[in-house]
């Protein structure tokens, strides 16, 4: 009974001391389980920080090198591009060229033909290109009205040999404006005034003298280093003005020595002189002596700023020119001059000043006489303002005096517009 | 090729080149070193768009072993006269000794259209030849560089591999300099007087709302110039980005109507006395570009 008794009693305490022990296990546990809490968000705030850390540092890594790691929108220009395959397929065709010089000539001269009149002065039609690895074509067709009836012309077509065995030497052949100064080679459209200076018109006609012919240039070695070219020219005997004209069979002989300096990089000066020689009637010294000698000197000073270059430039540009002309037999209706030597003189200077970038004023003073009649004389004086609307078209007004010792004075006004069409290769310096 | 180079026979140890850029040049001078003499026609002042082919400089491409230009049309109105003149027969186009710089290059503004003409600006039909102010162009073109000179200068190869290596190198580090200064303005708008610029914002993200020219190389006229007002005060522009050689009365006008800072930097080595090479070219544009930011920031 005793047994049964202590048995009971054990049997009833015992869930009470498991009870307790349970009690104190599940303490245990939960303060393990603080404990482990604790810890647990120790680390995650400290793998936080850490994982804020890298993400810190991945993302200053990123903005470093994402901006390369980004594609390009276009690359390489090596395939060509869709939008050029136009210009790609063209690329074997010459470069054309279209350049309108309408002009309004307002002048109290009563025998000009444009007299207050409109003109489409002239139409020229370029081609240029390479025609093959030695050589450049350049092709220059004038269309002019004349008498009411419109003409084309050949105004320049040359082959240049652009790689020669003798090292700085250069060739032309073909139909060109001769290497006489500055002016004379200058075309209508990118003259700086609306018309050539007196001498030229006075010496070679027109539009200058542009004959058939071959022409080789030179770069002189000098221990300067400096620009200094020689050009040696034969051409055909055409130009009726200073020499004998289209009926002629001789030829004309030209030299030219062209010395280029920089003052700075903004200024430079050209200093130039020319020398043509040839028969002025063709006649081969049948009636006495007949030759003509033209002689020539240029000086030119540019300045261009660098920094505000495109803004304001300043060209200062004179030529002389001395003609000595043989004629055997000239009669002008009073008297006969024989075996004679007729000389003469022309010259002029001229000064463009750009102040904007679309505008430039300019001056001119000519001063001419003429090949055949060198009683008679020319002063003129010019004034003029360009505005260039852009690279490829400018509008352009001048005032002319011209007092003439032979006939009366002249006031003139032109009202000029030049266009282009096409990529026309830019013209010397 | 190989009979092309023979013929020239450069047999000499250095080589004179001739650029047309002084961006060119520096770059030219980082990866040639000592085996390099390096003239550019056009100095960093002036607008590359127009230099005059004077005779000298036909001179100087008569002594050049080497022509580098950008190329993309940019030299369109010289850079044929100077090597017509030079008679020199090595750097003419399709010879070693003509390299065009831009090859590989990443391009923008490649027109899209089916017809380019006149009547969109002085656009260039194979894409905005600016490019070397994206600082990863620099990269391609000091490779195109260093590879043209390896084939003329083969013995010293080693050399200019180098000299790449070490310009790769500080470019990494000056880019993330660059990218780092340049953050803080990510995504922020600027005018521009030019299109010289959009290689420069696309690499460090800036947005350019308009431009000063109505169309590119046409100068800003008052119609256009209100246009550029209303954009620039809609879009809250606080920056006109210009070029050293433009006038600055356009763009100080809209500056006085929006509040905005003229930035004026150089667009070229040579453009100002800071910009000595190209690594100090991209750091003035950048400081400036920062300055002119915290400037009109504070106002």
């Amino acid at each position: 009974m005793k047994k049964a008794i202590i048995l009971f009693i054990i049997i009833l305490f015992i869930p009470l001391f498991a009870a307790d022990a349970r009690g104190s296990e599940v303490a245990q546990l939960q303060q393990e389980m603080a404990a482990l809490r604790s810890q647990f968000s120790e680390m995650k705030m400290s793998y936080e920080t850490r994982i804020n850390q890298l993400e810190t540092k991945i993302e200053d890594i990123q903005k470093t090198y994402s901006i390369r790691a980004q594609t390009p929108q276009i690359t390489s220009p090596v395939q060509p591009q869709s939008t050029s395959l136009g210009r790609y397929f063209q690329s074997f065709n010459p470069d054309v060229s279209v350049i309108g010089d309408f002009t309004y000539h307002a002048t109290d001269r009563k025998n000009e033909e444009f007299r207050n009149q409109f003109q489409m002065r002239q139409t020229e039609l370029a081609f240029s290109a390479s025609v093959d690895p030695y050589a450049r074509g350049d092709f220059f067709f004038h269309i002019e009205q004349e008498n009411g009836d419109w003409h084309i012309g050949l105004c320049e077509g040359y082959l240049t040999l652009l790689t020669l065995p003798i090292e700085g030497l250069q060739a032309k052949a073909g139909k060109f404006k001769v290497e006489f100064g500055k002016a004379n080679k200058y075309h209508l459209h990118n003259l700086p005034w609306v018309d050539y200076p007196n001498m030229i018109t006075n010496y070679f006609g027109e539009e200058g003298m542009s004959e058939p012919g071959v022409s080789a240039s030179y770069l002189i070695p000098n221990p300067w280093n400096k620009y200094m070219e020689l050009t040696g020219q034969v051409v055909n005997n055409s130009n009726g003005v200073s020499f004998a004209g289209t009926d002629s069979k001789d030829l004309v002989y030209l030299g030219h020595l062209k010395a280029f300096f920089d003052i700075n990089e903004e200024s430079t000066v050209e200093a130039g002189s020319s020398l043509a020689v040839g028969s002025n009637t063709g006649s081969h010294g049948k009636f006495g002596k007949d030759m003509t000698a033209l002689e020539g000197l240029d000086l030119t000073y540019k300045w261009r700023p660098l920094q505000k270059g495109l803004y304001k430039s300043l060209t200062f540009q004179n030529e002389l020119l001395f003609s000595q002309k043989d004629r055997p037999y000239f009669d002008d209706g009073t008297d006969i001059i024989d075996g004679k030597t007729l000389n003469s003189w022309g010259a002029y200077s001229s000064l463009e000043y750009q102040f904007a970038k679309r505008w430039t004023a300019f001056g001119r003073y000519d001063f001419s006489e003429f090949p055949d009649y060198t009683k008679n004389r020319e002063n003129a004086y010019s004034l003029g303002l360009t505005f260039a609307q852009s690279e490829y078209c400018l509008w352009r007004v001048q005032f002319k005096r011209t007092n003439r010792n032979y006939d009366k004075d002249e006031n003139a006004v032109w009202l000029q517009c030049d266009f282009g069409l096409g990529p026309h290769r830019k013209h010397e310096y | 090729m190989l009979l092309a180079m023979s013929s020239f026979a450069y047999g000499k140890d250095t080589l004179n080149v001739l650029t047309t850029t002084e961006d060119l040049k520096s770059i030219t001078e980082a990866i040639g070193g000592d085996k390099v003499k390096v003239d550019s026609l056009a100095k960093g002042l002036q607008d590359p768009h127009f230099v005059d082919a004077k005779p000298s400089f036909m001179m100087k491409a008569k002594n050049a072993d080497l022509f580098i230009r950008i190329g993309l049309e940019l030299e369109i109105g010289y850079e044929e006269l100077i090597i017509d003149g030079s008679r020199n027969q090595k750097i003419r186009i399709g010879n070693p000794g003509h390299l065009d710089a831009s090859e590989g290059v990443y391009l923008l503004e490649v027109p899209t259209t089916a017809k380019v003409d006149r009547s969109m600006g002085d656009v260039h039909p194979m894409g905005n030849p600016h490019y070397w102010l994206d600082p990863e162009n620099a990269r391609i073109v000091a490779r195109n560089i260093a590879g043209r000179l390896s084939e003329i200068l083969p013995e010293n190869d080693g050399y200019f591999k180098e000299n790449l290596k070490a310009f790769d190198k500080k470019m990494d580090e000056k880019t993330a300099e660059w990218n780092r200064k340049m953050a803080p303005f990510k995504g922020k708008k600027i005018a521009i007087y030019h299109r010289s610029w959009p290689y420069f914002a696309d690499r460090f993200g800036l947005v350019i709302a308009c431009e000063l020219e109505p169309k590119p190389g046409i100068p800003p006229s008052p119609g256009h110039l209100k246009e550029v007002i209303d954009i620039m005060k809609r879009d809250n522009v606080k920056i006109i980005l210009m070029e050293v050689f433009y006038d600055e009365k356009p763009a100080q006008f809209v500056a006085a109507q929006t509040g905005a800072e003229v930035v004026v930097v150089p667009n070229s080595v040579g453009g100002t006395k800071d910009a000595k090479d190209y690594f100090s070219l991209i750091d003035t544009i950048v400081e400036k570009i920062a300055a002119g930011f915290q400037v009109s920031g504070k106002e």
